[in-house]
């Protein structure tokens, strides 16, 4: 239940990003709501500075970005299964 | 792997529904609101991995039994306590997994708290604990991750009595038929299995049948030389221990259950073309069970592929020297040469000495313990061809899906 409402909070702060319309005040928006979402907030810079550089890289190419974004998602998933592949062979006694 | 939450599931849906509004109302704020959110369940995917590493590597588990030699079916106590870091954030439960061939789970708990269950080990022979079991979650994932890493204390179970299986001692309670020996030595019932087409309606068990509600047919003993020989293939180390483990079990309530029923058995060991042990005629049990203890996995030292006889071999030598082109033909030419070289002269040491078994044995009934594993199962053949010749009845005990072997009359599942 407490999730649920954090996560209606967290969609009414989307909402305000869309609708403040600039992307300076949408990051700052976007930093502080996911940063209230979150609660432990260890390794939180590192999210911080790819969502900087993502803002810039949609400020100076467009809704383009989205699809650099997507592929670059992918390749993220990717290492994160390799990962867990590696993590899930070690404790298997197996590497 | 890791799976998402509820709430990780709704964070990917809002960042596509704000990605179609980026994409129709061309809105950079919102494409970079849909970019963030993704980017924010990757690096949260990131965190879990690394919380669930740091976890897994500071794993400690203390784990005793109260004893660790123990006779098969016979319970066991085992206390755990399980230590792990665990991480801000993630809930983590843990659960010690007990041997594959036990009966009997742990409880799910806490880290740190001290668990302690029962577990009954069904097969014998030395077996280990399987590890552990680790259910972390955090607000966005959750998985599962068994560490094998800690098996400890070996375990080493003797066999025991057959139970429930339809001619054992019987487990003390529920549907169990006893096979008593006769008074006077003859032919009596070895046993029940369900009926298979073909078998003789006047063996049928109707007491049996109506009992469990399908057709069971009664299982003779033979009149004279009545003995049978059970024959042992040992798989390679190549193979599941859990799937050895129940073999194993499989082997020795075989071997237990003639000698209780019958005049005694005859024992025959062998990994690939190579006899490991050979117990003749043995109506003790101890030392029939004394042969068996100890056998584990053996990787024999040459396979045979061999064909089963010369008359095979002439056979193949037979095949049309003709090829398509002119290296097959060449090839053809030396294979039907070198086939026929040997045909005349079979010198198969592995099948002289299992006729030699078989005359000291004078068994009526071999009975071929395998797992078939994928390979080389020419001995097996070989084996199975020297019954025929001396005019045995061949039964395999395989593991289901396994196939079967030439010269076999009866296939049961183990």
């Amino acid at each position: 239940m407490e999730i649920d409402r954090k996560f209606l909070l967290l969609c009414a702060a989307e909402v305000l990003v869309v609708a403040v319309d600039n992307l300076i005040l949408a990051l700052i928006l976007q930093v502080i709501a996911l940063g209230a979402f979150v609660g432990d907030r260890r390794g939180y810079p590192v999210f911080v500075a790819g969502a900087i550089l993502f803002a810039a890289v949609v400020a100076s190419a467009g809704n383009v970005a989205l699809i650099g974004l997507a592929a670059a998602l992918g390749c993220g998933y990717l290492i994160l299964t390799l990962y867990d592949y590696r993590l899930t062979r070690w404790a298997g006694g197996e590497a | 792997m890791i799976r998402p939450t509820r709430t990780s599931g709704g964070i990917a849906a809002l960042a596509l529904a704000l990605a179609v509004t980026a994409l129709l109302l061309e809105n950079p704020a919102a494409a970079f609101a849909a970019g963030s959110l993704a980017l924010f369940l990757l690096w949260r995917g990131w965190r879990f991995e690394s919380d669930l590493a740091a976890a897994a590597t500071s794993l400690e588990v203390i784990r005793t039994v109260d004893r660790t030699i123990l006779r098969q079916g016979t319970a066991a106590t085992v206390r755990v306590q399980i230590n792990l870091t665990v991480p801000p954030g993630m809930d983590i439960r843990v659960r010690d997994v007990p041997p594959a061939v036990a009966v009997g789970d742990a409880p799910p708990s806490p880290p740190g708290r001290a668990v302690t269950y029962t577990i009954r080990l069904m097969a014998p022979g030395e077996t280990s604990f399987g590890g552990v079991a680790i259910e972390a979650a955090d607000t966005f994932f959750t998985t599962n991750l068994v560490c094998r890493r800690s098996g400890a204390p070996q375990i080493r179970v003797f066999p025991a009595g057959t139970v429930g299986d339809g001619r054992g001692r019987g487990a003390g309670s529920g549907d169990t038929e006893v096979d008593r020996r006769m008074a006077i030595s003859g032919q009596s019932i070895l046993g029940f299995r369900p009926y298979q087409t073909g078998d003789d309606p006047n063996l049928i068990d109707w007491k049996i049948t109506a009992r469990r509600d399908t057709l069971y047919v009664r299982q003779m003993t033979g009149l004279e030389g009545g003995a049978p020989l059970i024959a042992v293939d040992l798989p390679g180390r190549a193979g599941d221990p859990a799937a050895f483990a129940r073999f194993s079990m499989a082997v020795s309530g075989a071997v237990e259950g003639a000698i209780s029923a019958r005049d005694g058995c005859s024992l025959l060991i062998v990994a690939g073309p190579e006899i490991v042990r050979f117990l003749p005629r043995t109506t003790e049990i101890r030392e029939a069970l004394a042969a068996l203890g100890g056998l584990a996995p053996l990787e024999p030292r040459a396979p045979l592929y061999r064909a089963p006889g010369p008359a095979v071999l002439a056979a193949r030598a037979r095949v049309p020297r003709q090829g398509r082109g002119e290296e097959e033909t060449a090839y053809l030419a030396r294979l039907c040469g070198a086939l026929s070289a040997f045909a005349g002269e079979n010198p198969a040491l592995f099948a002289a000495a299992v006729r030699t078994a078989f005359s000291v044995a004078e068994a009526r009934e071999v009975r071929v313990y395998s797992l078939l594993p994928p390979g080389d199962r020419s001995h097996l053949i070989q084996l199975a061809g020297e019954a025929k010749i001396r005019g045995m009845r061949v039964v395999l005990k395989a593991p289901a899906g396994t196939g079967t072997l030439p010269g076999v009359d009866t296939v049961e599942v183990i």
